[in-house]
């Protein structure tokens, strides 16, 4: 063998080797959050491992949104949010970044003792809030190093927390989760480590509003009938993500537990589009949005995307004006 | 001291000929001229996989379906499909498989080979050796680039387990289409034009039918084994889907042995049958 040869079959099996050297360790030791720029919000770090469910939203983006500006020509009062600023400080248009949101799976399987945890960022007036907590008879007690205020209401079976996890962020939930919340971000034992939900946030980073999660564990929060639980073919998880700007596009996917499962669901959906179409078919602003309902994916995937463009809230703002007048009898 | 004291040493046995074979013919056959066509068919998905990565690192879907963006992971399986299984596998067991015997009798070297003291067979299984040596070396590490360009690191634990199947499906792969035209290049006179009606129109055509006529090409078991769902790319490929039945696991794999062995030892058979006419 020549050293040419030798070189060649040396970079030919280097590659190979390491290759499966680096997928090998990937798959055994969780390599890739430590090797890559982990998917979504540097806030996952704060959702602990055992997370069934994820959702993001970018407030700011979505206040900016020339949808939103739209809206809110629309609302008719905002007494209540201007409650809340007077007593918190907080403007949830203006002080308010990102919210991460999450659902816990309980320490037991099967029971039904999920928490929720909410890690907000923004801009927040900390002696205000502890302040006004006080007055309600909150707690305030200190969690490696981070302050905590914690409330149990009357009849409450959790106590729930808010917790001050850093400067500009701050993390809500039951008092478990908040704790949980700062074991995660301390320990490196956090959702970013769970390669299967991670892998269907990796998909949705140009979305200004997704959610993620274990379909049977959301399922039975939703509060879904059992019939139509055992009727829908088995799924394992799904995710849907919005992207909010002058219109509305977005992107419902779900994983099915197998490739026959997947078909039988792309199959209900494709007479569920058919039954949407034949109902819009006289009503032009569901047209537009029925037209737009796409149906994809492939193997376990099933994947229906939908837009619905600025021209359609064009259509709502003109519809007003008519619609006030109206007895709710007129409408239909 | 008499001629008959003088001691010859024994022929080697068939394994070590081969081996013999496999030493000489495969950097020969590694620096060829088939080589840059290897390596242009080979150097195609990496470049793609690299055009994939560019535009995603840029923010961009470098696909999408029905508005819908692909992952990486299924991008990757379409490659696999599309590009290995349906047509780099083939078509270097043509090119390289019909070539082991008729390169010989083209260049007129066939006769120092067989006036040689080892079987004739041997030559046969060395150059099928290195075919497949030289052949997986060049395909599998472009299969293992391709992946870690196109798959993000954080899909990697959960795609790892079938990038390991696709890799052990296209050595197979290399294996059984490399002896079944080392077969079709010692028994036929035009070997490669045989080799390309079998793999791109008879088993096309055959993997399209209804009935039993798939069961005799090695597409169908081939590609039983593929871990990736089948893409429905064209016409001839939503027909093929519509009417592939797949076999198991075990009976495409002990089919694919059949072939391998079956098809090999038919060529081993022929070279150390055939008279080769070398023309003046």
């Amino acid at each position: 063998m020549t050293s040419k040869t030798r070189y060649f079959v040396l970079t030919a099996f280097g590659i190979l080797a390491l290759g499966l050297t680096t997928g090998l360790v990937a798959s055994l030791a969780g390599l890739p959050v430590a090797f890559s720029r982990a998917a979504g919000p540097d806030d996952l770090n704060y959702v602990p491992a055992q997370a069934v469910a994820v959702a993001y939203a970018n407030v700011q983006e979505v206040m900016a949104s020339e949808l939103r500006q739209r809206l809110r020509r629309l609302e008719p009062d905002t007494a209540d949010r201007d409650e809340f600023e007077a007593k918190t400080g907080v403007n949830i248009e203006r002080d308010i970044d990102t919210v991460v949101a999450a659902l816990l799976s309980g320490p037991q399987a099967g029971s039904d003792s999920s928490r929720p945890l909410v890690v907000v960022r923004g801009r927040f007036d900390q002696v205000r809030i502890e302040g006004l907590a006080r007055e309600h008879g909150a707690a305030i007690e200190d969690y490696q190093g981070v302050r905590m205020i914690a409330h149990t209401g009357d009849g409450d079976k959790q106590t729930m927390a808010l917790g001050f996890i850093e400067p500009g962020a701050l993390a809500l939930g039951s008092a478990e989760a908040v704790r949980g919340a700062i074991d995660a971000k301390r320990s490196g034992r956090n959702v970013l480590s769970n390669t299967e939900l991670m892998r269907l946030v990796g998909d949705l980073n140009a979305s200004n509003a997704w959610v993620v999660g274990r379909f049977d564990a959301m399922a039975g929060k939703a509060g879904l009938p059992d019939e139509l639980q055992r009727r829908v073919p088995a799924l394992s998880w799904f995710s849907a993500a919005g992207h909010l700007n002058g219109g509305i596009t977005g992107t419902f996917k779900a994983e099915a537990k197998d490739d026959e499962a997947a078909t039988n669901l792309r199959d209900m959906l494709r007479g569920v589009v058919a039954m949407a179409k034949l109902q819009a078919g006289d009503k032009p602003g569901m047209k537009a949005i029925v037209d737009s309902l796409q149906l994809g994916g492939e193997g376990k995937i099933v994947a229906v995307g939908f837009s619905v463009p600025a021209e359609m809230f064009d259509a709502l703002e003109a519809m007003k004006p008519r619609v006030k007048g109206q007895r709710p009898a007129d409408l239909r | 001291m008499s001629t008959s004291d003088v001691t010859r040493p024994a022929p080697p046995s068939m394994f070590g000929a081969a081996r013999r074979v496999f030493e000489l013919s495969f950097g020969e056959m590694l620096w060829s001229r088939r080589t840059i066509f290897m390596a242009l068919v080979v150097g195609g998905p990496v470049l793609l996989a690299l055009i994939f990565r560019v535009v995603e690192s840029l923010g961009m879907p470098a696909m999408r379906v029905n508005g819908v963006r692909v992952a990486g992971s299924s991008v990757f399986g379409v490659m696999i499909w599309m590009l290995y299984v349906r047509f780099i596998v083939p078509v270097l067991g043509v090119f390289y498989g019909t070539a082991l015997m008729a390169d010989e009798v083209e260049d007129k070297t066939i006769t120092y080979l067989f006036t040689r003291p080892i079987p004739r067979g041997a030559v046969l299984l060395g150059k099928y050796l290195a075919y497949l040596a030289c052949t997986s070396l060049v395909v599998l590490p472009s299969v293992m680039l391709t992946y870690f360009l196109v798959v993000p690191f954080s899909e990697v634990p959960g795609t790892f387990l079938s990038v390991v199947l696709d890799l052990g499906i296209l050595g197979l792969g290399l294996a059984v289409y490399g002896a079944l035209f080392a077969f079709v290049g010692a028994r036929l006179k035009r070997p490669i034009v045989s080799g390309l009606i079998f793999a791109f129109g008879w088993e096309q055509l055959a993997l399209a039918l209804p009935g039993y006529l798939r069961k005799f090409t090695v597409a169908h078991y081939l590609q039983a084994l593929v871990p990736h769902a089948m893409p429905s790319d064209g016409a001839l490929s939503v027909i093929q889907g519509l009417f592939r039945q797949t076999p198991g696991a075990s009976v495409a794999l002990a089919w694919l042995a059949v072939f391998l062995l079956g098809f090999l030892w038919l060529a081993m058979r022929t070279v150390s049958r055939r008279e080769y006419v070398l023309e003046q």
